[in-house]
């Protein structure tokens, strides 16, 4: 027994030498999340090439898909073990920046580093005017159309929203086809509803409160029903989550989807013989689109922010930078990036480049997720015929604003 | 009840007795002290947190008494999902029983094929609730999934069919999975019982002139008594915890609809980013299984004749 106490104590105290012995290097933990089976052999690579540059720094990289990531971030917070460097969406940003978790980077970052980047990018990533993370990713959403289907119908791809649920009807006329995707289950069903609600010229928050209730509001829930009792959608939407319905569009059974650029490489790998055009969202007073933004947060709690800082300013090498969006097929986030020709040229990217110009992004206020769920919950009553648009929407505002008003 | 030990101890007898009660109480100890560590001490965190305001990413902030529970007694939804919960296990544990209790009275048997039978019967077993429930969604939610292709192969029905589109039906197919995965574990436990009834009571029974439905009703089911109550304790806190076929057949979704209190624990915590009231939540959730299991214990301490 003593021997054995003796061989715990040394192995103790050689376990806590070999740390002690290290003090001067540096192990950054690093979280993203899972863009593409290649976000993590990328990451991988990018910061082994920093480990080769500075051989006393190891960075560990954490991949994790999008749907456990936030659950996995909270717990991690919540036990003392906040991931040094992460990549989180932009919404996310405001909660923790509420509870302190975050750095502000206006005092690293030089003023030529942040010229690098596309200034509308910055802005989301501000709280109260300090930086708390850099653009790491950009998207913007657009439509794309199964040209095919359209040809069948004998419909020309919409240009409004009255184009598209003529076109959507025509297309479900068809046999074993369905005009639009309309997604009613599990993630963005409350952002598949955003885009109408912008496109009929209603706001999502106004003035402090929840716009849901406004007349372009209820016009654009109207306007999802019709396409619903119209049959111009996939039956029972509420059964379909996003993914299912670009299952189907893959299968060349649906018409017209609105997507994230990412859907474009699927449908190549796919559906190779499904012929497509990627085009903007449909306009009715003037154009919109939703953005979407990730950012590069440094922990305000991390103990090595000064390496973390470095590599967080390595992975914007042109190169990297260059590499990542094209493979995962999103925007550019820095000016040198946009300036790329392929961004204009491609016609599979450069619908999804040009909204841009005008994409609107989610509020980003504290506690978003929750306005977020309220929303979805209510467009599923709706969707399911329990409640009339007037009804839900307002229902929606009234719950919203009891949230908002409880902070 | 026969033991061999006289009434006084010698004090050699002391001793060894002395001696057994610290052997026994180190055999014990590991397994306490695993327990209090694992469960104690989450326990009493959660605690901590269902008293305090939380933040989104687990800041545990003031102290705010019972302000937690008064805002989980106010939500609106909560009473529906409650109610939900209660069928949701009533009747998975139910049709659990009803099934599982049949097949191992047939199980018990020998038969062609007893061996086939009983691996067929108990394989699902092997396989993980969340893959099967994976299968499940694939096999209900596609137009061109198993169930669809199947039903239209027959002739049932002319065009594919959303099983997953109307809230009762999508709770219908989640509860009858949830019994389909709980079968094999329950005939387990009431296999070993069985196997534990003398065949002589049986064979005596008969004698007297007992049928096959008195046999079962007078002598086999008393005595499994105590299994069942086992798989009754097991399920209960199994299935009213069970997580993965509601989360990944529907979500609890659409618009709550096939929510139980566990999923929707989940979206408070995770999604609503509300974790104090979800720790709140769940720990009226154990008390509430606490209690249940206690009472059932109770019914097992019960002898098996009274």
């Amino acid at each position: 027994m003593a021997r054995l106490v003796g061989l715990l104590l040394a192995w103790a105290c050689m376990s806590f030498s070999s740390g002690a012995g290290s003090a001067s290097a540096a192990d950054l933990r690093f979280t993203a999340g899972e863009y593409s089976g290649f976000t993590r052999p990328f990451l991988e690579r990018v910061a082994r090439d920093y480990e080769a540059l500075h051989p006393d720094i190891h960075i560990q990289i954490e991949v994790i898909p999008w749907d456990s990531y936030l659950q996995k971030l909270t717990t991690d917070i919540s036990s003392g073990d906040q991931p040094d460097i992460a990549i989180v969406p932009t919404m996310w940003v405001s909660d923790l920046a509420a509870d302190g978790l975050l750095e502000p980077l206006d005092p690293l970052a030089t003023p030529e580093f942040k010229s690098k980047f596309i200034p509308a990018f910055l802005v989301p990533a501000s709280v109260n005017g300090q930086l708390l993370g850099l653009p790491a990713a950009a998207s913007a959403r657009a439509m794309v159309v199964n040209t095919d289907l359209l040809q069948k119908a004998g419909v020309k791809a919409p240009k409004t929203w009255d184009d598209l649920l003529t076109a959507a009807k025509a297309i479900s006329a068809l046999p074993n086809a369905y005009g639009f995707g309309l997604p009613g289950k599990e993630v963005e069903v409350d952002t598949y509803f955003y885009y109408a609600l912008w496109g009929f010229g209603g706001e999502i928050l106004k003035n402090g409160k929840s716009g849901l209730s406004s007349p372009e509001a209820i016009r654009a829930a109207t306007f999802y029903m019709s396409l619903i009792n119209d049959k111009a959608t996939e039956p029972s939407p509420t059964a379909h989550s996003r993914e299912d319905v670009f299952k189907l569009f893959k299968e060349g059974r649906i018409g017209i989807v609105f997507t994230y650029p990412m859907l474009v490489p699927q449908l190549k790998a796919e559906a190779p013989n499904l012929r497509y055009a990627v085009l903007p969202l449909p306009v009715e007073t003037q154009p919109i689109t939703l953005g979407v933004t990730d950012v590069l947060t440094l922990s305000s709690s991390s103990k090595n922010q000064k390496a973390a800082w470095d590599f967080m300013q390595f992975l914007y090498d042109a190169k990297y930078r260059a590499e990542f969006d094209r493979a995962e097929g999103l925007l550019p986030v820095t000016a040198e990036g946009a300036a790329d020709s392929y961004y204009r040229d491609n016609p599979d990217i450069a619908a999804f480049a040009a909204g841009l110009a005008y994409a609107r992004f989610a509020p980003t206020i504290k506690g978003w997720s929750e306005l977020s769920e309220i929303t979805l919950r209510s467009l599923q009553t709706m969707y399911l015929g329990q409640k009339t648009p007037t009804e839900a929407m307002t229902d929606a505002a009234r719950q919203i604003d009891d949230v908002l008003a409880r902070r | 009840m026969r033991r061999g030990k006289s009434t006084t101890c010698l004090p050699a007898d002391n001793d060894r007795h002395l001696r057994n009660r610290q052997m026994l109480f180190l055999l014990v100890a590991p397994s306490a002290a695993a327990a209090l560590l694992i469960t104690l001490v989450p326990v009493l965190l959660l605690v901590r947190m269902s008293l305090s305001s939380v933040s989104r990413f687990g800041r545990v902030g003031d102290y705010v008494g019972l302000r937690n529970f008064t805002r989980l007694a106010t939500d609106p939804l909560l009473p529906d999902i409650a109610l939900r919960t209660v069928i949701w296990t009533g009747s998975v544990v139910a049709g659990t029983l009803l099934i599982a209790l049949p097949t191992a009275l047939v199980l018990n048997r020998r038969f062609f094929g007893h061996g086939l039978a009983q691996f067929l019967v108990l394989a699902p077993w092997a396989i993980s609730v969340t893959s099967m429930s994976v299968v499940w969604r694939r096999v209900l939610s596609d137009e061109a999934g198993l169930l669809n292709r199947l039903a239209m192969a027959s002739g049932l029905i002319e065009r594919p069919i959303i099983w997953l589109g109307s809230i009762p039906a999508s709770f219908g197919f989640e509860i009858m999975v949830a019994i389909l995965v709980s079968v094999p574990f329950s005939t387990v436990i009431l296999l070993a019982g069985l196997s534990s009834i003398p065949t002589d009571l049986s064979e005596a029974a008969r004698l007297d002139g007992a049928g096959a439905r008195a046999r079962l009703r007078f002598v086999t089911l008393p005595l499994l008594r105590p299994f069942i109550c086992v798989v009754l304790i097991f399920n209960v806190a199994y299935v009213t915890n069970s997580f993965p076929i509601i989360w990944i057949l529907t979500q609890g979704g659409p618009a709550n609809g096939t929510d139980i209190l566990v999923t929707y624990l989940y979206k408070l915590a995770f999604t609503l980013g509300r974790l104090d009231e979800a720790a709140a939540l769940s720990i009226v959730m154990l008390c509430v299984l606490g209690a249940l299991t206690v009472l059932m214990l109770r019914m097992l301490e019960r002898p098996a004749y009274a």
